[in-house]
């Protein structure tokens, strides 16, 4: 069976560098499923939370620049991070009701602008445009009796008017699709709260704090580990977490899955595809002891 | 907060700014009444001097200096709980990116100079080499806070786990991202006139 679905591709920086398991298995998951992707050239950084925290126009035009290079390739424009995801929704959102700012952003940009290109998240593509039925076909490697604890973070579903996603304050879309690949997801209660974001650089104590109430949640409720869909909360409850432990006093060693790692290594990816042996945490004896590996 | 009692008159209050804020950040600061719920939802308000519902009470009153001189903008994580929250609508995440706006341009008095420097160095890589390098940003943020062992531990870690980029290849829009630049520093200036 043929796929016809088919992407252009912005990974962001971080799944150059510090993700770059999240891209990877982004990458293996979508050839497994055969959903094409290919990768916009000479993408630009989005500017992230610096820039619209000091200099909305500069934000804008950033994203603004990224969708008109974005245009050049063909298929809706799939985006990984949820930072990302988050920037150009919020630059669409914004100028399609700011005059004032679209002329702004037009003459930052030297041209007329092209951003009609449609954004979509990873998760939105898996749920709504393959659909939950066709990623469990896809299954091979059901991830029976792994409980997972999904984490969502600020802006995959925060402000209700921009990713819409899904239901901002409980929503449901990550449950759906790592059940799909076989999994148990839990109930817990710090799914929506801050990991600390980019406070990891400038105010590490910031993250220590707020991403140890979140692994402490997981812990509580079951987990078994965690699941994300954005790098920088990865960084947070990844890199982070010995750190935490230690400050804490606290003992979670808890595997801190990228979404796409955990379904592509149910669609039958080889794991050594899947840049496990770049976690901190380590995932490999929980993965043996569900005979996922 | 410190000095609770403040004197209200035509010459302690500054409605100007209220109007800027309001401006810049497409929000109403007046439609507030105060019921609290960005604060109670607020993953960041015990390490801010104002509680965001407080910033905002002290805009409606004029004090924008009490809110630019503390680090509590600075401390905003943009979660966007509060603007989810609010039931009148006001836009609070964007209330704090025009704060924060206001304060940048005007090379403010916060206390808070770590936020900035990396919001800084952020920038400056953007416009330097078109995308983030963590490692270049995390080195260059040490050596310029004076924390020279912050994370020492984490670094080759990170590097043996392939997470850290050595080195990268030339973004070919790097002249468009300088055209973005100067062109937005232009507008600026021209809005200064």
């Amino acid at each position: 069976m043929k796929n016809k679905l088919s992407y252009s591709y912005y990974p962001g920086c971080s799944l150059h560098a510090s993700a770059r398991e999240y891209d990877e298995s982004t990458r293996g998951l979508f050839k497994a499923l055969r959903i094409g992707l290919v990768e916009v050239p000479d993408w630009l950084c989005c500017g992230a939370t610096p820039a619209h925290n000091v200099d909305e126009l500069l934000s804008l035009s950033l994203c603004a620049k990224n969708l008109e290079l974005a245009s050049g390739v063909e298929g809706d424009l799939a985006v990984a991070c949820a930072a990302c995801f988050s920037r150009l929704k919020t630059t669409q959102h914004t100028l399609a009701a700011n005059d004032d700012k679209r002329q702004q952003v037009a003459y930052a940009l030297d041209g007329p602008l092209a951003i009609g290109k449609s954004v979509k998240h990873l998760l939105e593509i898996l749920a709504k445009d393959l659909g939950l039925e066709q990623l469990s076909a896809a299954v091979q490697k059901p991830l029976s009796g792994l409980k997972v604890a999904c984490y969502y973070g600020c802006l995959l579903t925060r402000p209700p008017d921009v990713p819409q996603l899904d239901c901002t304050e409980a929503p449901t879309i990550m449950e759906r699709v790592i059940a799909a690949a076989g999994a148990e997801t839990v109930t817990w209660s710090h799914r929506l709260e801050c990991c600390g974001a980019n406070f990891t650089l400038s105010r590490p104590g910031v993250v220590l704090k707020l991403s140890g109430d979140i692994l402490a949640s997981a812990k509580r409720a079951g987990a078994d580990c965690l699941m994300v869909a954005c790098p920088l909360c990865h960084g947070n409850l990844d890199i982070r977490q010995q750190e935490i432990e230690a400050a804490s006093g606290e003992r979670y060693a808890m595997p801190v899955f990228y979404m796409t790692q955990l379904l592509a290594l149910a669609a039958g990816v080889a794991p050594g595809k899947l840049g496990f042996d770049s976690m901190i945490t380590n995932p490999v004896p929980l993965l043996k002891e569900k005979h996922l590996l | 907060m410190k000095q609770t009692k403040m004197t209200l008159s035509q010459t302690t209050m500054n409605l100007d700014f209220v109007k800027r804020v309001e401006h810049l950040s497409g929000s109403s600061v007046r439609r507030c009444f105060q019921c609290g719920k960005c604060s109670a939802g607020c993953p960041m308000r015990s390490f801010m001097e104002h509680p965001p519902n407080r910033i905002v009470r002290l805009l409606q009153l004029g004090q924008f200096e009490r809110v630019l001189a503390g680090r509590s903008i600075w401390y905003c994580a943009s979660c966007e709980t509060c603007t989810t929250r609010c039931p009148n609508k006001v836009d609070l995440a964007a209330i704090m990116d025009a704060l924060r706006k206001l304060s940048w341009d005007a090379d403010g008095p916060s206390k808070e100079s770590y936020v900035q420097l990396a919001n800084r160095l952020f920038i400056e890589n953007i416009r330097s080499y078109g995308r983030q390098y963590e490692m270049r940003l995390a080195a260059v943020f040490n050596m310029k806070s004076g924390q020279f062992l912050k994370d020492f531990m984490l670094g080759p870690k990170l590097l043996t786990k392939g997470k850290l980029k050595m080195f990268h290849r030339k973004n070919r829009n790097l002249p468009e991202i300088e055209k973005i630049f100067s062109r937005i520093e232009e507008l600026r200036s021209k809005d200064r006139d």
